[in-house]
């Protein structure tokens, strides 16, 4: 066992697909001289060549659209975007072509994109986004959010092994705070469409993913501590395809759930596992199901505003409280 | 003279902590505004990091070689008279805002959020639902209807919500209300004492396949349920099976019919055998006794259980101090429990402190079944359909002939940790002759 | 129109005609963008910057020396600059206390702490911050130019785009309009050879950014963008063009980016020779000074005087707003839309 930041995890995720599967390549921004902006890639272009590591232009349309065309001949692409905020640059290319690629012209497009999300770092509306919400309603594209270490490399392997394109959204906050025991010298592959238990309770779900999730564990703590109320957290781990299952198991079980992200209530994920909860679990409800997400503004640069605007820690205990005395 | 704190700074948006690499001043030494103060190293970049203020270094916090999370107070300089005074890093309370850019008026202070769109009703208001007078409030349609969960508890198990204390939010009834409610009025509750379970009872999880129904269980079935395994788990069970004659209890029932039942009793084939028993268990108290841990509990009282089968479970109302009851008395209480199970007013004391159970599925009922044992009891006695069936009966002198005779199946199933086979078959044998040989005075 | 390539003259090229308190006012420009910067830099060392700091060392020639082509004043001409176009900020009328307030994150900034840094705007002076998306601001300024031709203003727009912004979707789209519209606009294409670590072979496959501005039907110059001089009289020739309705010319100015990408990068992947060789031989700054004083155009203690006062005003402003508030949690909801004038506050905040 070796203890591993989640970032470190991520990069030995993609390492290790490179030394599996000589056609796994990656492509973007600084990736290869540099190893990236936040280093995931560090070592990568000495180790595998600058053919397997490409530096690109500016241009992440550009780098969506050559993924594609690569994946159709049967090359693994893992395309990052510097920060995840610039994907609305390649907008077009990911829904219009990628996603629709297979159903309307029955073509193969195993392709990754990911790139760093989330706030909490005082990167103001450009360097802070969750643009999960804005891909949910595309068919054809799968997206993962992994929230611990050992997800950041399942997923990153099981990403680049699927054969459908994946969006893969690893959270900028959590890369160097999340460090986690991982086993050597063993395949750690997570199943993309399962969520995970990531702490059991009785009276009380909460849903969530990414950074949330870890505020979400320490709401449960501080609830069992204080209230004796006994908080079960699920961590989605991917979003699309939604695990419908363990949603409805943890509502089955408890009767009250508590749904958290960081992406805005008004459109955010939040509403579509609502609209499944109460489809497929409405007997079950002995309360509303609430949400706790963040502000619908964009994401301000100050401390004081940021903190306000996104969720924290104390936001999710007194939502979490009010639900359970429901 | 003015203390200022000196801050490991965040130098990039993911860096959490850095290493004090250097410290470039002594305590002591003077130090000019913006003068590199010390070194740092991080993942990223190494740095030099200059003084807040012009001042003299006067503490040292972490030495050189330590790593620290970022803000973390590496020393202390003190800042000469009318030098500006930096504040902490960390924000002083927050005055009053100053407007947006295009300054609207501030955010008005939310309502309560309303029972409308996604904001729950957080705060008891009366206003009447949609637009019409006459209809319930939100308040008043909590109390009746609370939520799903609780509407769907409530009609597996026949309650009216309206009829409950509610300690949730409006006053309506929470999911802890209604089963706290019906544990402690058990209309349909199965039997009351837990099962003595040998570790927790998990009941695996089956594949439901395209057009199956799966019906999640009510509360009495899952007691039910948990109860037969547990009872399996806890007790060796073994059966004994005796024969008995009825054809003596029939005509004494045939006679004494109506006389009972002018004076308002049905008179059972049930009421002789629960008689029987109940006067057989006194002679044989090790079929009247429980087991705990490493112990027999020779029961003080015979209290004798009947297993009534209702359309939405299993119940076993108890007749306390079956042995002091006369036939008449005995048939009497199994009616009146038999009905009160059936219109769901039976007391918890009537379902409680069982020593021994019967089951009797009537003549609807198999030629013989082999029940399980009513926890924590060491005894349970099937009644087999009774009903006309050839015999061979041997005359005072010795000659055999078959002969026609109400005959029924006893079965007992025992637990044989503390009933061993002759005790059961010595008790069977006892009960057996009894019915054989009522006594008319008896009836 | 040639114009002088890379090498320092000593001559003044013709047509530039500036006045002895003009040339001093362009150094103070140029002293102040570098002074403040430095004071940024121990800011944030100090961690009261918050956020990143992108500095603009060895550009700061070509941002002051293009922004002072322009009419300024208000409602006058606009530009919109980049991270390293603080100098143009400074030049256009933005305050250094301005600056800091954003650096800092203070309530009080232009932006009341909500965007980072530079990226704030006065319309009436003249200028229009950026978003973090390179190109974006292309099409913008087109359509800040066309309101210009619309309304038959004489105003120009300028906007700055650096090397590896060049090979975004929106600067192809933006130029591409401009041109075809024949807006009064003029793009600066900043050659600092570097877009993070990215050098320019990795970028495109043109020589010069000129040669692509060309592809667009627009008349392109390549200049040396650390000879201020050169760099105001292109700048001049192109704003009037503009201004007299000849539509979109293109700017190239070769120069270097002498720090990281930011502080956080320390540009191990620059190498230290040539670090050096333009800190020593083509410091945009040193080079102007030795011009003025070689041409006698200024006193030397005239320059001197410059940098007391720009040390001071540097001082006074980072003094005033240093200890100021940050802004207000609930400050963030309001202004998303004209109406409703704030968003909801979500209800387990009001608990």
């Amino acid at each position: 066992m070796a203890e591993v930041t989640f970032l470190e995890a991520l990069r030995q995720g993609i390492w290790e697909e490179m030394e599996r599967d000589d056609r796994v390549f990656i492509l973007g921004e600084d990736v290869g001289l540099y190893g990236g902006a936040f280093k995931v890639t560090e070592g990568f272009s000495k180790r595998f060549g600058e053919s397997r590591v490409i530096d690109t232009p500016i241009s992440e349309a550009a780098i969506v659209g050559a993924a594609a065309g690569a994946a159709h001949m049967g090359l693994r692409p893992v395309a990052e975007m510097q920060f995840i905020d610039f994907i609305s640059c390649a907008y077009d290319m990911l829904t219009n072509y990628v996603a629709t690629a297979r159903y309307r012209a029955g073509l193969s497009t195993p392709m990754v994109v990911r790139g760093p999300c989330g706030g909490y770092v005082r990167g103001g509306p450009f360097h802070s986004q969750n643009p999960e919400a804005a891909f949910l309603h595309t068919p054809g594209l799968k997206i993962v959010y992994p929230a611990t270490a050992r997800d950041a490399k399942g997923l990153i392997k099981a990403s680049i092994r699927d054969e459908d394109p994946v969006l893969y959204l690893e959270h900028k906050w959590l890369y160097r705070r999340i460090k986690e025991q991982l086993p050597e010298g063993e395949e750690i592959l997570t199943p993309i469409g399962q969520a995970r238990i990531a702490r059991e309770g009785k009276h009380l779900s909460i849903i969530s993913y990414g950074a949330t999730l870890w505020k979400s564990l320490e709401a449960a703590e501080q609830l069992e501590k204080a209230d004796g109320v006994s908080v079960e957290v699920l961590d989605l781990r991917t979003l699309l395809p939604m695990d419908d299952a363990a949603i409805v198991a943890t509502v089955k079980k408890t009767n009250k759930v508590l749904i958290v992200h960081e992406d805005t209530r008004t459109g955010g994920i939040a509403g579509e596992i609502a609209a499944r909860i109460n489809e497929q679990a409405f007997e079950w409800l002995d309360g509303p199901i609430m949400r706790v997400t963040a502000h619908d503004v964009p994401i301000p640069y100050a401390p004081t505003l940021e903190d306000f605007v996104l969720p924290q820690t104390d936001d999710i205990v007194k939502a979490a409280r009010w639900l359970a005395k429901y | 003279m003015a203390r200022i704190d000196v801050l490991m700074p965040q130098m990039g948006e993911s860096i959490a902590e850095g290493t004090l690499s250097k410290w470039l001043k002594k305590v002591g030494d003077p130090v000019k505004r913006d003068e590199p103060l010390f070194e740092i190293s991080t993942d990223k970049v190494d740095a030099e990091i200059p003084a807040p203020s012009a001042g003299v270094l006067a503490e040292i916090k972490v030495q050189e070689g330590q790593t620290v999370p970022v803000q973390t107070v590496v020393g202390v300089m003190e800042t000469e008279a009318g030098a500006v005074v930096p504040a902490p890093a960390k924000p002083e309370p927050p005055k009053a805002a100053a407007p947006a850019p295009a300054p609207p008026p501030p955010a008005p202070k939310p309502e309560p959020p309303a029972p409308r769109s996604e904001a729950p009703a957080a705060r008891p208001s009366a206003r009447p639902a949609d637009g019409d007078g006459g209809v319930q409030t939100a308040e008043q349609r909590l109390r009746t209807k609370s939520t799903p969960l609780v509407r769907k508890i409530a009609a597996e198990h026949s309650v009216d919500i309206s009829g409950i204390p509610g300690s949730g939010y409006a006053g309506r009834v929470t999911k802890q209300d209604i089963l706290g409610y019906i544990d402690r009025v058990p209309t349909q509750q199965a039997p009351a004492t837990r099962p003595q379970a040998l570790g927790p009872i998990e009941h695996p999880a089956v594949e439901p396949w395209p057009g199956d129904r799966v019906a999640p269980w009510s509360k009495i079935r899952k007691i039910t349920a948990d109860h037969m395994v547990a009872s399996k788990r806890v007790s060796a069970h073994v059966a004994s099976f005796f024969e008995v004659d009825f054809t003596r209890v029939a005509q004494l029932r045939a006679r004494a019919k109506q006389s009972y039942s002018d004076r308002g009793v049905s008179l059972t084939f049930l009421a002789f055998i629960a008689k029987a028993c109940a006067e057989t268990l006194r002679k044989h108290p090790v079929v009247n006794s429980a087991v705990s841990g490493d112990s027999t509990i020779y029961r003080a009282d015979v209290n004798v259980g009947i297993a009534v089968a209702l359309d939405w479970g299993l119940i076993v109302p108890v007749i306390k101090h079956a042995d002091e009851l006369s036939l008449m008395g005995m048939a009497r209480a199994i009616n009146d429990l038999g009905e009160r199970a059936r219109t769901k007013k039976l007391l918890p004391d009537d379902i409680q402190r069982g020593t021994f159970t019967i089951t009797n599925p009537g003549g609807f009922g198999p030629f013989a079944g082999i029940p399980i044992i009513n926890q924590p009891q060491v005894a349970i006695l099937g009644v087999g359909a009774i009903e006309k069936r050839p015999k061979v009966v041997t005359a005072a002198d010795g000659t055999d002939s078959i002969a026609i005779r109400t005959m029924g199946m006893l079965t007992m199933s025992y637990d044989h940790r503390v009933v061993d086979g002759a005790d059961a078959d010595k008790f069977l044998a006892d009960v057996k002759k009894l019915l054989q040989e009522f006594p008319e005075g008896a009836v | 129109m040639a114009l002088p390539a890379t090498r320092p003259t000593a001559a003044v090229p013709a047509g530039v005609v500036l006045s002895p308190d003009q040339l001093l006012e362009i150094y103070y420009y140029l002293r102040l963008t570098r002074t403040l910067e430095e004071r940024l830099v121990a800011l944030y060392r100090q961690t009261k910057v918050i956020g990143g700091l992108f500095r603009s060392l060895g550009q700061e020639g070509e941002s002051v020396a293009s922004a002072y082509a322009l009419e300024r004043g208000r409602h006058k001409d606009v530009l919109s600059p980049l991270i390293r176009n603080l100098g143009s900020l400074l030049v256009m009328g933005a305050q250094p206390i301005e600056i800091l307030r954003q650096y800092m994150a203070k309530a009080d900034s232009p932006t009341h702490g909500r965007e980072l840094n530079v990226h704030f705007n006065d319309l009436e002076k003249g200028y229009l911050g950026q978003i973090s998306h390179l190109g974006d601001m292309i099409p913008v300024m087109a359509g800040i130019a066309l309101s210009f031709k619309l309304r038959g203003e004489p105003r120009v727009g300028l906007v700055y785009i650096g090397d590896g912004g060049t090979s975004t979707g929106t600067f192809h789209e933006g130029l591409n309009l401009a041109a075809v519209q024949r807006l009064p606009l003029v793009v600066i294409g900043e050659y600092n050879h570097w877009a993070y670590s990215t050098p320019p072979e990795k970028q495109f496959a043109v020589k010069d950014l000129a040669e692509k501005a060309k592809g667009y039907g627009v008349p392109a110059v390549t200049v040396d963008g650390n000879d201020v001089f050169a760099v105001y009289e292109a700048t001049r020739f192109a704003v009037d063009r503009a201004r007299r309705g000849k539509g979109v010319h293109f700017i190239e100015v070769k120069t270097y980016r002498r720090k990281g990408h930011a502080e956080h990068d320390d540009q191990h992947y620059v190498p230290k020779t040539d670090l050096e060789r333009w800190a020593k031989d083509n410091d945009p700054v040193d080079r102007y000074v030795q011009r003025l004083l070689t041409g006698e155009m200024v006193a030397e203690a005239d320059l001197k005087e410059i940098d007391d006062r720009v040390r001071v005003e540097v001082d006074q402003a980072t003094d005033a707003c240093v200890n100021e508030p940050l802004p207000a949690p609930e400050s963030a909801l309001p202004g998303v839309y004209v109406d409703p004038p704030a968003a909801d506050t979500l209800w387990f905040k009001v608990l």
